[in-house]
């Protein structure tokens, strides 16, 4: 329950942090609401799973994660995380399903419906974040002890947070407007560059201590 | 009509109509009056004579342009020259107040936690989701004291998009006369061919910096991208972050206020980058004006569609009769049109018949008013200062008080 409040309170901190990347994807899609909602969740699936590697790395390892002395292996994992979510904003943004990659493997995996690989590896990238409340998150969490608990408390903060997204998907009334899907998928290049130059000054910064 | 052997030409070598003396003289009166009031800053007497010289100068400037203006119909030449020279004389009037009241055009992060930064139009995109969300202003400036308080800034750009929408771009903005200069330099555009979809980048990086403003509580495009601080203020180089921000703003200025519009005679920093023009766009469709285009009357010569500085007319919009919602009523494709196919209107009331003999319609007018009276106020002061610390350059040998 603490998780889930705490989810709930600082759901607009963690929703301010996730539309810069999922708002521009949804607009350049361009699809009807009903199928912004299955991205939606795909995405959330994908950010789900990253909280879970938090629960077991908050397991693991306990506060000394957040300790002064990891600081520097923390800031290169997680710039190496905003620079892997860059290319694949650079690859949304670029890419053309048709002539991506000869071999009808990718072809399928691409285009079409079959991109479900997309939406979640935005949604992994994105929950792979040390965002203010998912710090707030981390600190309880550890103060769980248990595997299970650190899970649990997670899967809570996860659902709490994830009513915040609800309306977002409703960028699908939108869907016919041409204009909005080139301007959706031009904003994700533009975010990619941002994410991509701070995970650079992450990363070194990372190396340097 | 007027006479043959004194009538002024167009481009096209057509006879333009102008307005008769007296006719002229009663639409500028009331211009002649507001302008000494607003410029002179009430009735209020002169005593430094530098002061004085610079007041004359510019009250003097800025009515002969608008006699111009309304006495020719020519509302984009006269507009441009004063609009070009407001632009110059802000960099002028600015850096120098900034090294009054700063030291520096320069400034570092004490200014920053200290709020010292003046607050300028094109962050109001990025301050208003924050604002409503947070209840917090993300720009390190100072709410109501100082050059450009967040609040006057604020309450400006609210009257001005009621008033005009995106004409804003075109009479009140103190960074588009630059590249509009440098638009009107080259005699034929080098770069004719310039995808239309290239129009959609600056909603882009309208949601783009929208979102991580939101999401860093910072305002995005004034850290990593603004073109104008190159002359304006920047921050201090001190680290290799700031390096890289201060070769980013460069290169965008020297590429898209400089270059680019030198190549293609078009406004491509308003066109392509600015999110406050973007933003703008969109208040165009609750604004009462639009540029609407006489499909009888056009021959589809497609003049209006290589003038336009803002790629704000295309075929599209020419069969739908009028200017798209990225138009900066500039009015530069009126003046320019040989069949006097295309005139302001205000949306909801029937096109008037346009007679050969009118300069411009009683609607232009109307429109007119509103929009030269924020030219003159903001470019008033600046030209006025810009031009009194051009005397006092002369006669003391320093450009700050």
């Amino acid at each position: 329950m603490r998780g889930f409040l705490l989810g709930l309170a600082n759901g607009t901190i963690c929703l301010a942090y996730c539309v810069p990347v999922i708002v521009p994807y949804l607009l350049g899609e361009g699809q009807t609401v009903k199928r912004n909602y299955l991205e939606l969740g795909q995405f959330l699936i994908g950010r789900l799973l990253g909280y879970i590697i938090f629960a077991v790395l908050a397991w693991v390892f306990g506060l000394m994660i957040l300790k002064q002395n990891s600081a520097g292996t923390r800031e290169v994992f997680f710039g190496t995380a905003y620079i892997l979510l860059a290319g694949l904003l650079f690859f949304y943004c670029f890419k053309k399903p048709k002539n991506l990659c000869a071999a009808e493997y990718c072809k399928g995996l691409l285009s079409g419906h079959n991109r479900l690989f997309l939406p979640f590896g935005l949604g992994l990238l994105t929950g792979l974040n040390l965002c203010p409340p998912f710090l707030l998150a981390f600190t309880s969490a550890v103060a769980g002890g248990s595997l299970w608990s650190s899970l649990f408390f997670f899967l809570a903060f996860f659902l709490g947070t994830s009513l915040f997204f609800v309306p977002i998907p409703l960028v699908g009334f939108l869907k016919r407007n041409q204009m909005l899907r080139s301007i959706g998928k031009m904003a994700t290049g533009i975010i990619g560059i941002y994410y991509f130059y701070m995970g650079v000054l992450i990363v070194i910064g990372g190396i340097k201590q | 009509m007027s006479n043959p052997e004194t009538a002024i030409r167009d481009i096209y070598g057509r006879t333009l109509a102008t307005r008769k003396p007296w006719q002229t003289l009663c639409i500028v009166l009331p211009m002649v009056l507001l302008s000494f009031m607003i410029l002179n800053r009430g009735i209020t007497i002169q005593s430094d004579p530098l002061q004085l010289i610079s007041l004359v100068i510019t009250y003097l400037f800025i009515n002969l342009l608008f006699v111009l203006m309304v006495h020719s119909g020519k509302i984009d030449r006269y507009r441009a020259i004063l609009f070009v020279t407001y632009a110059v004389c802000f960099v002028i009037s600015f850096i120098p107040h900034l090294m009054e009241t700063r030291g520096s055009n320069t400034f570092t992060s004490a200014d920053i936690l200290q709020g010292k930064i003046p607050f300028c139009h094109i962050v109001v995109p990025m301050t208003l989701i924050p604002a409503v969300l947070k209840r917090t202003i993300i720009f390190p400036g100072s709410m109501l004291e100082g050059f450009a308080s967040i609040a006057s800034m604020l309450v400006l750009w609210m009257g001005v998009t009621l008033a005009l929408g995106k004409g804003f771009c075109s009479w009140g903005c103190f960074y588009g006369g630059l590249e509009d200069g440098f638009s009107r330099l080259a005699r034929k555009p080098l770069l004719k061919k310039i995808n239309p979809k290239w129009r959609n980048l600056s909603f882009a990086v309208l949601l783009g910096v929208v979102l991580t403003s939101i999401a860093t509580l910072s305002p995005t495009y004034c850290t990593w991208l603004c073109p104008f601080k190159t002359v304006t203020e920047f921050e201090k180089v001190s680290s290799v972050l700031v390096l890289v921000q201060t070769i980013i703003f460069v290169t965008l200025f020297l590429g898209l206020v400089v270059v680019l519009p030198l190549l293609t005679k078009k406004r491509t920093q308003c066109s392509f980058l600015c999110p406050f023009g973007a933003m703008q766009s969109l208040t165009n469709k609750i604004n009462a004006f639009e540029i609407r285009i006489d499909k009888d009357k056009c021959t589809q010569c497609k003049v209006c569609i290589g003038i336009c500085p803002t790629f704000s007319i295309d075929e599209d919009d020419l069969e739908q009769g009028k200017a798209n919602l990225t138009c900066t009523k500039c009015a530069k494709c009126i003046s320019h049109c040989p069949r006097q196919a295309i005139s302001m209107e205000i949306k909801g009331v029937d096109t008037l018949c346009n007679e050969r003999e009118k300069v411009f319609s009683g609607r232009t007018l109307i429109f007119l008013y509103p929009a030269f009276i924020l030219l003159m106020t903001m470019g008033g002061g600046m030209i006025r200062d810009a031009i009194h610390r051009i005397l006092l350059l002369l006669t003391t040998g320093k450009l700050i008080q």
